[in-house]
C-alpha cells in the first residue's frame, strides 16, 4: 500500500485530534498572551501576574519536586514487588492480581477513600490511638506531612503499572545467567547488583520516562485530599483560578506552562519510542 | 521453613496494605453517617444498613449521574473506535505511517488534562455545551483522552494478523477493502472488543474533565468528589461501591489481555 493511501485512512484521527487538540491549545495560547483588560495582544501581563504570586511559585516547585518523589517511590516498590512475585511459591498468582489491584480502581474512589483514611478523625489515626501513639495531622495545609501524605497515595495507586513492566522485563531475563553467577560464588546481592539490575536497565529507563512525563499531569490526588491551597500544583492552581476567580487568561497563562513543562519532558520519552520501534 | 514464613508475612503486608483501604470504604457503604464521624472509627459496622444505597437512589443526583456516565461512556466508546479503526490499521501496515502517528498518540496520552481542560471549558461556555446536561461536551474531551489507548490496542490487534491474509483474499479476488472488511476485521474481534471495554473503563472512570465541564450535571466521579467534599461520607461510599462494579468487572475481563501485553503502550 502506498504511503499516501496510509495517511488518507488516517484522516479522521487527525481531523478529530486537530479539532479536540489543536484547537483548545491555540485558544488557550491565545487566551494566555491577551490582556484581558484591553484585549490587546501578544501581551505578557498574565504571565507577570503569574510570576508575581507565590502560590503559583508553590504549585510549580510541588509540580517538579511531586512527580520526581512519587516516581522514586514507585520504582523502588515496584522493584521490590517484581523481585518478590517473581520467585516460585504457592499462592503468588493471588498475590499478583492483589498487587496490582490499585490500578484497576477508579482514581476519585482511591482519593476518597484515601480522604477518609487520613482525615483527622480518620482510620490512620485511629490506628495510632489503639497502638497508643498520638495523633498526626496528614494533610494540614502546607505541611511536609501533606506532602509526603500526598506522594504515598499517588505512589499506592499507579505503582502497579511500574510493577507490570518491571515483572515482564525479569521474565525474559533467562535464569541460567543467575544460576551461573550462584556457582561462581555470587551472593544475592551481587547478583541483583551486577546481573538484573544492568539486564533490567531498559525497563527502568522505560518505566522512569513513561511515568515522570504521566506524573506531572498530577491533579486530583492533591486537590482532593489537601484542597487548592493545600499541596498546590500548577493543574490544580488553574483550576483555582478558573473556578474559583473566573480568571480565564490566567488559568490559561498556568496552562501553558505545565504544557510546555510536559511536552518538554515527551521528547525523551519520543526518542525512546522511536528507538524501539 | 524461614523462607515459607517470611513470604507467608510478607504476603499478608501487602495484601493488608491493599485491602484494609478498600474495606473500609465499603464497610463505609454499609454503615450510617452518624457511626461514621464517631471517634475512634468503627472498624466494622456496629448497624450495618442500606440506608445509604436507598438515600442515593431516592435523590435526583444518582439516577441522573448514572444514566449520564453510562451515556457519555457508550458514546466515547461508539466515537473513539470510529475514529481509530481505520488509522490503527494503516499503522500498522504502513510503518512510517505507524511510526508519525505513534508519535502523536504518545503526546496526546501524556499531555495533562488541565491544560486543555481549561480552554475546552472557557470554548464550550461559547457555544452554550458547558456544564450540558446530555453531557455532549463531555463526550467531546473523552473521545480525546481515550483516542491513544483505542489507537494503541487495535494498532497491536492488527500488528498479530499477518498481512499474508489480506493478500491471499485479494488473490482470490476480493479488493483490498473486501480483504480487512472480511478477513482483518473478524479476526480482529475479539481485539475490538476489549479496545471498547478499555474505552468505557476511561470515560467511567475520568475525574478532572467531568469536575471542569459538568459544575452542577455531574456524572459519577464528580457526584462522588461532591459527597465526600460536603460531608456525607455514607453516600459517598456508596456511589465509590457503585462505580467499583463495572471498574471491576472490566478489569477481571481485560485481565488475559493485560498479562499478554496486548494493551501495552495504552498505560493501563
Amino acid at each position: 500500500m502506498r504511503r499516501r493511501d496510509a495517511w488518507w485512512l488516517a484522516w479522521p484521527l487527525l481531523a478529530a485530534l486537530l479539532l479536540l487538540l489543536g484547537y483548545p491549545i491555540v485558544y488557550a495560547l491565545r487566551l494566555a498572551f491577551t490582556d484581558p483588560l484591553t484585549g490587546a495582544s501578544p501581551q505578557l501581563v498574565n504571565f507577570s501576574q503569574l510570576a508575581r504570586d507565590p502560590l503559583f511559585w508553590q504549585a510549580l516547585r510541588n509540580n517538579a519536586l511531586l512527580p520526581l518523589a512519587s516516581v522514586a517511590l514507585e520504582l523502588v516498590t515496584a522493584l521490590a514487588l517484581a523481585l518478590f512475585l517473581s520467585q516460585r511459591f504457592r499462592g503468588r498468582a493471588g498475590l499478583r492480581a492483589i498487587v496490582i489491584l490499585p490500578f484497576a480502581l477508579p482514581e476519585i474512589v482511591v482519593l476518597a477513600m484515601m480522604r477518609y483514611i487520613f482525615v483527622p478523625r480518620g482510620y490512620a489515626n485511629a490506628a495510632l490511638a489503639a497502638l497508643g501513639v498520638s495523633p498526626l495531622d496528614w494533610l494540614r495545609p502546607g505541611s511536609a506531612l501533606a506532602w509526603a501524605t500526598v506522594v504515598l497515595v499517588d505512589a499506592w495507586h499507579v505503582t502497579p503499572v511500574v510493577f507490570l513492566i518491571l515483572l515482564a522485563a525479569l521474565a525474559g531475563i533467562p535464569e541460567e545467567i543467575g544460576e551461573a553467577a550462584q556457582l561462581d560464588g555470587a551472593g544475592p546481592l551481587a547478583r541483583l547488583w551486577r546481573i538484573t539490575l544492568p539486564l533490567l536497565k531498559p525497563a527502568l529507563v522505560a518505566a522512569l520516562l513513561l511515568r515522570g512525563v504521566d506524573a506531572l499531569r498530577i491533579f486530583a490526588t492533591p486537590l482532593v485530599l489537601t484542597g487548592v491551597e493545600g499541596v498546590p500544583v500548577l493543574s490544580s492552581y488553574a483550576y483555582h483560578q478558573w473556578a474559583d476567580y473566573g480568571n480565564d487568561a490566567l488559568a490559561a497563562a498556568a496552562a501553558t506552562v505545565l504544557a510546555l513543562l510536559s511536552v518538554t519532558l515527551s521528547v525523551p520519552l519520543l526518542r525512546l519510542r522511536a528507538e524501539d520501534a | 521453613m524461614r523462607r515459607a514464613a517470611a513470604i507467608a508475612i510478607a504476603g499478608a503486608m501487602l495484601s493488608c496494605a491493599v485491602l484494609l483501604p478498600l474495606a473500609l470504604i465499603l464497610k463505609q457503604a454499609v454503615t450510617p453517617d452518624a457511626e461514621s464521624f464517631a471517634w475512634p472509627p468503627t472498624w466494622l459496622p456496629r448497624q450495618p444498613t442500606l440506608d445509604n444505597f436507598r438515600a442515593l437512589l431516592g435523590s435526583a443526583e444518582l439516577p441522573y449521574g448514572l444514566r449520564l456516565s453510562v451515556a457519555v461512556a457508550l458514546l466515547t466508546v461508539l466515537s473513539t473506535l470510529t475514529l481509530t479503526v481505520s488509522a490503527a490499521w494503516a499503522a500498522a501496515r504502513v510503518s512510517p505511517v505507524g511510526r508519525r502517528l505513534d508519535a502523536v498518540l504518545v503526546v496526546v496520552r501524556v499531555f495533562p488534562s488541565l491544560a486543555l481542560a481549561v480552554p475546552m471549558a472557557v470554548l464550550f461556555v461559547r457555544f452554550g455545551l458547558y456544564n450540558n446536561p446530555a453531557g455532549i461536551g463531555l463526550w467531546i474531551a473523552h473521545t480525546l483522552v481515550a483516542l491513544p489507548f483505542a489507537f494503541f490496542v487495535l494498532r497491536n490487534a492488527f500488528r498479530r494478523i499477518p498481512v499474508e491474509l489480506e493478500e491471499a483474499a485479494q488473490l482470490d479476488g476480493a479488493t483490498r477493502f473486501g480483504a480487512v472488511w472480511r478477513v482483518t476485521l473478524p479476526l480482529a474481534r475479539p481485539s475490538l472488543a476489549a479496545a471498547a471495554l478499555l474505552v468505557f473503563l476511561v470515560s467511567w472512570d475520568e475525574f478532572a474533565y467531568a469536575l471542569l465541564l459538568q459544575v452542577t450535571n455531574r456524572p459519577l466521579p464528580p457526584l462522588l468528589y461532591y459527597f465526600s467534599a460536603f460531608g456525607y461520607p455514607g453516600m459517598a461510599s456508596a456511589v465509590a461501591a457503585i462505580m467499583l462494579v463495572p471498574a471491576l468487572a472490566i478489569i477481571a475481563v481485560l485481565a488475559p489481555a493485560i498479562r499478554a501485553g496486548g494493551l501495552s503502550g495504552s498505560g493501563r
